[in-house]
């Protein structure tokens, strides 16, 4: 049995807008494991950001319970959250979300500045293949380039789990495998527990285990036998 | 190097235009507390420095003649620490070269040869007269300067009739005419109004002054109570016909002085929050946009673990930045222009030296308060951005809600074009924004209409003064009272054409515990070369018994017209009389008050008398007249209404002009602060709308026009609200200006308004078109790929 890194209880996240209410979440049970990459699909609206967002400690849930191994993450303060993220969470975003005014390097050193156990922001560049590219500024970096650096970003400072908010969205197919292929390093060379979101179903072939979402909650889990590397994968 | 903090150093320079017109605003506010701080404390370490080394006297009294024993008794009343007795006359004067007479105090030296040991005049060349000498005289540093007097150069005095020809032998200047101002006269003029200092036995001879005194100086010990010193003083003098003792407040060089001193401090205490108060507003309105830019970066450093104190500091430290640049620009411009300015008024004011100590206090207390108004400008809008919850800062923030309402069916109604609407509809979108912008524009109207009032008071107190008041070309002095017959001798000088008399009669006023010393002008029935004009500019006769006051006395007694007012003479026989108020008018200069020569002489039981002599002259008969004058034994002075106007006017233009020339770039400052900023961040918050605007065929100029429009907008409703402030500030600087010394009053003419809101709009107008030239150079493409 391998080591559970999430664990989520009856979690229900409800927004409530003008009179409406919103069920983001109903209720959702999900354990996500040591070393594992699982792959969130599901319809738009489904609920998966809201899941990640949660998971990775920027939202609160409105009941249930998350737990990362022993750390009731639903009983934390906004201080104690932060710390959560700094010390074991690294996040891609679908728009990569680089600070302009840094280059590549400076964006990565944002993370290494405050991590308590960092690589350095040369070598997280490096794996992700931007070794060339480390003094250019986003503006001057394709999409997936800078997708790239924001991988390197999340890696930097050695994190525990790696979540990906539809990483290759605003990519095109070739681009995205690259991403992809430097997602797959970092969970295999590392160890890093890694989930991305995706609506794209050919991705799920790269998965250990792939989560389907539906209207708020989990409608089916399964396990590939067979993975597929990223390289293989076209759309 | 954090990358946080190059970030932050990268979005400074990006920033730079806002920062800078933001960090000048800044700059002003500390600029302004720097130098009136700093001439205000150089002023006042100097002149306690000079009345200290100098030993400027606590108390001083005139008689008509005291026999020298009497000192004796002086020196022994309780409190008074020294007393000095000395002979003080004014001359009459023919320089060299000069037509025109001038006037001279002259001031007895001690028979020993040494100096004075109060008011000690400090040797600036040569050497001091021979106490035997008989033609040997010192005179102040200005007046030999302003008649290029060299020493051993000579010079005519008329002393009791008889010309005298006194020879220089040094010059000097004195803790007592700091500030020197003639007999008659409103403004120092040190070529025809000189301080000589002569030798005691001189003077005396010359005045009948043997063995007596007509002026006293009293030092006081510390503990001494100067108003019952005052009081044992004048009953002392009282049977030699003293004139009523008076403290340092009343001596006229003091009095200008120290009035100074309290209004550049007034302005050290004023001004610079106005300021200060803008920037807060500027740098918030600035990192509040900035902020509001960059949620999805904020939302990004939190989602990599940076705490709430982190990105707060972050923004307020970009805030700091800016401050710290207005600090640098202010504190070097600042310590400049302190320095500078009091030169200027070292110059004005005869100190001998300048102590000019580098107020480090004033600098750390400045830079303070820059620091602080950008933190507490930036703090609501950085604790804002770090309370975001990470979540919620990482998506786009919602757009605006447009409501539909009662304005939407009136602008609908007017058909207006859908640019104007946008303007209309972001106008009361953000409407708190734009109110401050407003009230912010119409502080610079406001600034600008509070001092520009000046000029217009100025004029119409020149105005009312010299040409209505004060309608003779020259005021003779005599040289004691004379009875009515001396007006045939003035008549029958050369060009004069006309002649009336006044007699002015020192005495205290009192109402209840309030009292205050002045002179009363008594004039005969219809005199019409000076005369009392009221606000409104009509001619105020006294009729009847009573006394006309001035609106200052007025206010300062609390006198209304009916009221019964003490009178205490404090000449002749020093009678005390009960007289009622007449009436009230205006008087710019000093205090005053006016009665008939009849009423005058029934009270006093008296034959009518005079003091001066009021005259026009036949101007081909001018240098006639002059030369007449400066042999006539009766006359100790002449003063020229026309130079007095003319100096009035030099002098106070060159103030004026510095000052409006001042204030206006100072609300030509607040005014680019604002809209170039609000300018950047409408371009900024809207670019993508702009856009929009013109890939769907509008032209630039069309979309400027929303732009523009809307600044304009605002700076256009924000000019009643400035007509209104400028109104209220200036009537509260012409009060803080209004003394004992002089009156300012508010005349604002439309053209004040005008001039201040034509220059605030211009300046709006330009600092947008500065911005509008980037919708010429948006990138239509690269704007509508980023993500908002
Ligand atoms: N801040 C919010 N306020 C109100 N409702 C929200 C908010 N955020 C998300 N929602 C709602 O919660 C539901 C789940 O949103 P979520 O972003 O998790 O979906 P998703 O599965 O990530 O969709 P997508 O694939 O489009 O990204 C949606 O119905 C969304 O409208
Ligand atoms: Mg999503």
């Amino acid at each position: 049995m391998p080591e559970t890194v999430f664990h989520t209880e009856k979690l229900v996240k409800t927004y409530r807008t003008g009179g409406a209410e919103v069920h983001a979440l109903s209720g959702v049970n999900l354990d996500l494991f040591a070393s594992e990459l699982t792959v969130l699909l599901g319809p738009s609206g489904s609920g998966k950001s809201t899941l990640l967002n949660i998971l990775g400690g920027l939202d609160h849930a409105t009941s249930g319970k998350v737990m990362f191994r022993d750390l009731d993450l639903t009983v934390q303060s906004d201080r104690a959250l932060t710390r959560f993220r700094r010390d074991h969470v690294g996040f891609v975003f679908q728009f990569y979300n680089l600070v302009p005014s840094l280059t590549a390097r400076e964006n990565v050193q944002m993370v290494t500045d405050i991590a308590p156990n960092p690589m350095k922001a040369e070598e997280a560049l490096e794996r992700v293949g931007m070794s060339d590219r480390i003094d250019h500024f986003p503006a001057e970096l394709s999409g997936g380039q800078q997708q790239r650096v924001a991988i390197a970003r999340a890696i930097a400072k050695r994190p525990e789990v790696l979540l990906c908010d539809e990483p290759t969205g605003a990519l095109d197919s070739s681009t995205g495998v690259q991403v992809l292929e430097a997602i797959r390093e970092v969970n295999e060379d590392l160890g890093t527990t890694a989930i991305v979101i995706t609506h794209n179903a050919a991705i799920q072939a790269m998965a250990h285990r792939v989560v389907r979402f539906q209207d708020g909650n989990i409608a089916s889990v399964s396990t590939n036998e067979t993975r597929v590397a990223p390289s293989e994968i076209v759309w | 190097m954090h990358a946080l903090d190059k970030k932050l150093l990268r979005d400074f320079r990006r920033l730079w235009g806002q920062s800078l017109a933001i960090a000048l605003v800044l700059a002003c506010g500390v600029m302004i507390l720097l130098t009136a701080f700093g001439m205000y404390r150089a002023l006042d370490d100097t002149l306690a420095a000079f009345y200290e080394r100098n030993e400027f006297a606590d108390v001083w009294a005139m008689t008509e003649k005291a026999p020298r024993p009497l000192l004796t008794e002086i020196s022994a009343l309780p409190g008074v620490q020294t007393a000095e007795a000395r002979v003080q006359e004014y001359l009459m004067l023919d320089l060299p070269g000069r037509v025109k007479s001038a006037t001279g105090l002259a001031l007895s030296l001690p028979d020993t040869g040494a100096l004075p040991t109060l008011n000690v005049p400090l040797l600036r060349a040569g050497r001091l007269p021979d106490p035997q000498a008989t033609d040997e005289v010192m005179v102040n540093e200005p007046f030999a300067e302003a008649n290029g007097f060299e020493i051993g150069d000579t010079f005519e005095a008329l002393l009791s009739g008889q010309k005298r020809r006194l020879t220089i032998t040094g010059t000097a200047l004195s803790p007592e005419f700091v500030y020197a101002i003639g007999p008659g006269t409103l403004m120092p003029d040190d070529e025809s109004f000189g301080i000589l200092w002569v030798p005691q036995a001189m003077l005396a001879s010359a005045f009948d002054m043997s063995g007596a005194f007509n002026s006293l100086t009293l030092s006081l010990s510390r503990d001494a109570q100067e108003d019952q010193v005052i009081e044992a003083l004048d009953t002392l003098l009282e049977p030699n016909g003293g004139t009523g003792a008076h403290g340092r407040d009343e001596q006229a060089s003091n009095a200008f002085v120290t009035t100074e001193i309290k209004q550049l401090k007034n302005m050290a205490t004023i001004l610079p929050p106005v300021f200060f108060g803008i920037s807060a507003f500027l740098v918030n309105m600035v990192i509040g946009r900035i902020i509001a830019l960059e949620r999805g970066e904020i939302g990004l450093l939190k989602a990599l673990g940076y705490t709430d104190v982190h990105i707060a500091a972050h923004y307020v430290l970009l805030a700091g930045l800016t401050a710290v640049l207005g600090v640098i620009i202010g504190w070097i411009t600042g310590g400049l222009s302190a320095r500078w300015m009091a030169g200027e008024y070292a110059q004005y004011f005869k100190f001998p030296y300048l102590i000019f100590n580098v107020s480090y206090d004033a600098y750390a207390i400045s830079g303070f308060l820059a620091l602080l108004t950008a933190a507490v400008g930036a703090l609501r809008s950085a604790m804002g951005a770090a309370r975001l919850p990470p979540a919620v800062a990482m998506s786009p923030p919602a757009p605006p809600r447009f409501k539909r309402s009662l304005f939407d069916r009136a602008l609908a109604a007017l058909r207006l074009s859908q640019p104007s609407m946008m303007i209309w509809r972001s106008l009361f979108r953000w409407p708190l924004r734009a109110a401050f912008s407003a009230i912010g524009l119409s502080l610079a109207v406001a600034i600008m209409i509070s001092v520009g009032f000046f000029s217009y008071s100025i004029n119409s107190v020149a105005d009312i003064a010299f040409n209505q008041s004060n309608r003779e070309d020259i005021v003779l002095l005599f040289t004691k009272e004379r009875s009515l017959s001396a007006l045939e001798d003035v008549r029958n000088l050369p060009g004069v054409m006309e002649v009336e008399g006044e007699l002015f009669t020192p005495v205290t006023l009192r109402n209840g515990h309030l009292e205050k010393q002045l002179s009363i002008t008594t004039r005969g029935a219809g005199a019409s070369l000076a005369r009392s004009i009221d606000e409104a500019g009509r001619v105020v006769e006294v009729e009847g018994p009573g006394l006309l006051i001035t609106t200052r006395v007025a206010e300062v007694l609390r006198l209304a017209p009916g009221d019964p007012v003490e009178v205490e003479f404090l000449s002749g026989r020093r009678e005390t009389f009960t007289l009622t108020v007449a009436g009230v008018t205006e008087q710019f200069f000093g205090l005053g008050a006016f009665m008939t020569r009849e009423a005058m002489s029934r009270l006093t039981r008296s034959v009518p008398q005079i003091s001066v002599a009021n005259v026009t002259l036949d101007p081909r008969q001018d240098n006639a007249f002059n030369r007449a004058i400066k042999d006539t034994p009766l006359i100790s002075g002449a003063v020229r209404v026309t130079d007095m106007k003319a100096s009035f006017d030099a002098t106070v233009e060159e103030n004026i002009s510095i000052m409006n020339g001042l204030f206006s770039v100072v609300a030509i400052l607040i005014t680019v602060g604002l809209t170039y900023n609000s300018a950047r961040i409408q371009l900024s918050e809207r670019a993508r709308e702009l856009a929009s605007l013109r890939i769907l065929g509008f032209s630039n100029w069309e979309v400027s026009y929303i732009l523009i429009g809307e600044i304009m907008l605002i700076a256009a409703l924000a000019q009643p609200l400035g007509w209104l402030i400028g109104y209220g500030l200036g009537h509260l600087m012409a009060a803080s200006f209004t003394s004992d010394l002089y009156t300012i009053p508010m005349v604002l003419p439309p053209a004040a308004y005008a001039t201040a809101s034509v220059v605030v709009l211009g300046t709006a107008l330009a600092s947008v078109l500065l911005v509008r030239q980037r919708i010429d150079r948006l990138d239509l493409v690269s704007v509508m790929k980023t993500r908002e």
